[in-house]
């Protein structure tokens, strides 16, 4: 039951990552392979601060968010001067970038030894230490992004977005400032990947420079292209189903070093046999 | 000791790698027209295939490296016929192929790290000699000056042999339009097919001397990847020429970077570079 409940919080976690890149890229069309660079900016704030000063890990959550928001304002400000492709590759050079400060920081984030023992989350006198209380919290917030993607979605700035992502030339003729709509999306879903991190580096009192390597950000995006672009119920699939496959794989009885590398490996394929011959996964709308 | 002239040697033979490695890119992306990911696995490949040959079955350098660097380009050529060339066919867009690259990349990462096992290796140990050679002060080993003549016939000899050749008149015809190459009888299905061995076997000839210089790790081929590519944009991406440029300028300016910074920065000063470049000058050093 425990496990289940672990599981539970992680597939949460993933969901929130899903539905935050699944508005970058599904909706918009953006290319993005730093998200994971955010994920692990709001959980090093969260880290940072909770250990080293008495803050309320909610506080902290606002903070990893508005420290992620003007960060991704840099990062998308540079990126909306790439043309087509190029944007994701400079997208890789700001997840290294990122991943260097974090390994490089010196005693301001421990580097590769990580920050350890950060405490789990405590409200009005209630601590959120048990791991089934824990699991109703990140439910909550995964609720909450889920409905905030359907608004944004469905709202009229959804659906410039989604139109940016059809043309954007023809949009910038009928006199959409196109930049502004991509950059706002681009800083939204940074923000609700920051949440996830910060209750991941909560939920697991741990975080490492190895979490938050590009390799994220490529299984991010395995996780939306398999459940769907443009789909949030497509994200929350995806996410549930790779953040249980690889458990899937250690119960047949692969060794760990071995599961991990086999999970790549069906990761990587998956990525072809989509691409080959279902390029808008489970349910999603959009083909890229 | 002064420190300078060695830090030219380091930034020569940091260019001559990039420079082998940039110029497989520079075939592969202009006449296939996307960001082809999976091509820096191929160092991993062929370095693997050289340490199993040789140290694994005990064959000879002389019959290991053959034997490999032709696997490697049948590794290039299969990955464009089954899954590039069908994408390609149906005009899918460059972000589709990039994704299925992706793909590709973890694919064969991980299934080596299944075989290998996802230690460091060491291929120097092949090596008989390793003698080093004074050259006005900076020390290079006899590996690393080869590896520099290397670079140098390899980019002479694809010159003359796009300068010459139908064969590499064909390939630059590819490249500036491929409707038109096609109309007038070239058969570019076959040609980049060939491309695409060419461009493994370029790659996994980096890998091995990679290999033989430092060692090899089933995860080198995008740090490699994303070197390459950083060599090729600031020359001019998709300008075989300009990529030799691109490849020494960067060396140099990563080699004396990390001497007025820090090692651990390594990667960071290239992609920094290499956004610099995108941009205020996504066309290159030379003016097109």
């Amino acid at each position: 039951m425990e496990y289940l409940i672990h599981l539970g919080v992680l597939v949460s976690i993933y969901a929130i990552l899903a539905l935050s890149l699944n508005l970058v890229m599904g909706y918009t069309g953006i290319i993005s392979l730093t998200h994971a660079a955010f994920f692990g900016f709001g959980a090093y704030t969260t880290a940072i601060l909770s250990t080293r000063t008495n803050l309320n890990f909610f506080v902290t959550v606002l903070v990893g968010m508005l420290l992620t928001s003007v960060l991704s304002l840099l990062i998308g400000r540079v990126l909306s001067k790439f043309r087509g492709d190029f944007v994701a590759l400079g997208s890789v050079a700001f997840n290294v970038i990122v991943w260097s400060i974090l390994i490089n920081g010196g005693d301001f984030t421990r580097g590769p030894l990580g920050i350890p023992g950060i405490p789990r989350p405590e409200i009005f006198g209630f601590s959120f230490s048990s791991n089934s209380s824990f699991l109703i919290l990140a439910i909550a917030c995964l609720l909450l992004v889920f409905f905030a993607a359907r608004f944004i979605e469905r709202s009229s700035f959804g659906r410039v977005l989604k139109a940016i992502r059809e043309d954007e030339e023809a949009l910038q003729v009928f006199g959409y400032r196109v930049v502004h709509y991509k950059l706002a999306v681009f800083v939204i879903g940074a923000c609700m990947a920051a949440v996830a991190g910060s209750l991941y580096a909560s939920y697991i009192t741990f975080v490492d420079p190895s979490t938050f390597t590009v390799t994220e950000s490529i299984f991010m995006i395995s996780i939306i292209i398999l459940g769907g672009l443009a789909s949030n119920k497509g994200a929350v699939i995806g996410a549930v189903v790779l953040t249980l496959l690889p458990e899937a794989l250690r119960f047949v009885g692969f060794p760990a070093d071995i599961a991990a590398q086999t999970r790549q490996a069906v990761y990587g394929l998956m990525l072809i046999l989509l691409m080959l011959y279902r390029p808008q996964g489970f349910v999603g709308e959009y083909k890229l | 000791m002064d420190i300078v002239p060695q830090l030219i040697a380091n930034s020569i033979i940091a260019g001559s790698i990039y420079t082998i490695l940039a110029l497989g890119f520079n075939l592969i992306f202009s006449t296939a027209k996307f960001i082809d990911m999976g091509y820096g696995v191929l160092t991993a490949v062929c370095g693997y295939g050289v340490f199993f040959l040789s140290s694994k079955l005990g064959f000879s350098l002389a019959f290991s490296i053959p034997v490999a660097l032709l696997v490697s380009g049948l590794v290039s050529f299969s990955a464009y016929k089954l899954i590039y060339r069908p994408l390609r066919a149906r005009k899918a867009s460059g972000a589709i192929l990039l994704i299925a690259s992706l793909g590709v990349l973890f694919f064969l990462q991980a299934i080596l790290a299944i075989i290998f096992t996802s230690q460091f290796q060491g291929l120097s140990s092949i090596l008989t000699s390793n003698q080093t050679l004074e050259l006005w002060g900076g020390t290079m080993t006899e590996l690393q000056v080869i590896t520099t003549g290397i670079a140098l016939v390899l980019s002479l000899i694809v010159l003359i042999f796009l300068k010459g050749s139908r064969f590499g008149k064909a390939i630059i015809a590819i490249s500036d339009d491929e409707e038109v190459s096609k109309i007038i009888g070239i058969d570019t299905d076959n040609l980049i097919g060939i491309v695409f061995f060419i461009g493994g076997i370029i790659g996994g000839l980096g890998g091995i001397l990679i290999g033989l210089d430092t060692g090899i790790e089933p995860t080198m081929g995008l740090p490699w990847f994303l070197s390459a590519a950083s060599a090729a944009i600031i020359g001019g991406i998709g300008n075989v020429y300009a990529g030799i440029a691109g490849a020494f300028f960067l060396a140099f300016v990563e080699n004396f970077g990390i001497w007025k910074v820090a090692g651990e920065w390594r990667l960071t000063i290239v992609f920094v570079v290499l956004l610099v470049f995108l941009t205020w000058r996504p066309q290159g050093m030379f003016p097109r």
